[in-house]
């Protein structure tokens, strides 16, 4: 699969701690939210990065096998998303999406996650605009067609449900808190 | 993150092994938002003197794995050094030491500090985590 980074990082050939030392120095210069691939080829480094993302609160997205070369994904931590205030209010909460999703109305699910993340699991049908292109892309959206919006934590869904109600659409809603604790279904890309 | 993980390390041995396992540790923690503080003592001075870091022995019989940190492309010591200091790890030699093998602060490389066991007790008092190599 291929995955978007706004930066990569080569770390091939280098053993511990040098993967994360190089990661930690690389993520330093990104804007939050953006997302950083990591290549290395220290077996230990898939375990080694998840526990440092834990650690220092940024987002582990996955990895990918390439050959002998290990490609992780991370995602730059924000402020925002540790902050709990909601402004759009319409909101649902993953229990009734499920249920939305079983039944019979036709919906849309928008996901504004950055395409690696959606690219690592998303629910089934789930359509990819990530929030920093959304007002571009307004017009591949049904605005009169139920629209649940949801990323990882519910933060950044509240940001696109208040743009896409401010621009005409009538029925948007935010699904809280979002995929980090989504247990339905997902598929991945292949 | 606002609760800092603290780390405290005594480095009392002046091998090459014991270098990785202080620097390795030490640079792991500070790239993982950890604060981290090393003492010297004894022949762990070996691991921040100028000349001896560059070169540190491997155990005896042991020398074989020379190729192998090589082979596997592990950083040399001075390197870890760098990279430490780089990262901001606090680095205490032991003046009680320093005085029994009659060394000076500047054969020392740059940015570390001088104290007594009472510095390092202060600095690890409130430490999460302790380590002894």
């Amino acid at each position: 699969m291929d995955i978007k980074a706004n930066e990569v990082l080569d770390a091939k050939g280098l053993a511990c701690p040098m993967p994360i030392v190089k990661t930690k120095k690389a993520i330093t210069n990104l804007e939050p939210g953006q997302v950083i691939e990591v290549q290395a080829t220290d077996k230990g480094s898939t375990a080694d990065i998840k526990a440092w993302a834990q650690n220092t609160g940024h987002h582990y997205l996955g990895t990918i096998e390439d050959g002998d070369v290990l490609k992780h994904y991370l995602r730059k931590a924000t402020d925002e998303e540790t902050k709990e205030e909601r402004k759009h209010e319409d909101i649902v909460d993953l229990d009734e999406l499920r249920k939305v999703i079983e039944g019979d109305e036709e919906v849309s699910i928008l996901d504004v996650r950055e395409p690696a993340e959606y690219a690592f699991g998303h629910i089934p049908g789930a359509v990819n605009i990530p929030l920093n292109e959304l007002e571009e892309r307004f017009e591949e959206l049904n605005k009169d067609k139920g629209l649940y919006v949801i990323c990882r934590t519910g933060s950044r869904s509240d940001f696109a449900a208040q743009k896409l109600a401010n621009n005409g659409f009538k029925n948007v809603k935010n699904v809280v808190p979002g995929m980090s604790s989504w247990e339905g279904k997902t598929e991945k890309d292949n | 993150m606002s609760n800092k993980t603290k780390v405290a390390i005594i480095a009392a041995n002046g091998g090459l092994f014991d270098a990785y396992k202080v620097f390795n540790i030490a640079s792991a923690a500070a790239a993982s938002d950890a604060e981290v503080g090393i003492f010297f003592t004894f022949e762990g001075l070996n691991l921040i003197h100028k000349e001896a870091h560059k070169n540190l022995p491997l155990p005896e019989g042991k020398e074989h794995f020379q190729e192998g940190f090589q082979k596997a492309n592990v950083p040399s010591i001075e390197e870890l050094v760098e990279v430490a200091t780089e990262m901001g790890v606090k680095m205490i030699a032991c003046q009680m030491t320093m005085d029994v093998m009659s060394l000076d602060k500047d054969q020392f490389v740059e940015g570390i500090e001088v104290g007594g066991a009472a510095t390092f007790i202060d600095y690890a008092k409130d430490a999460n985590i302790t380590l002894s190599f």
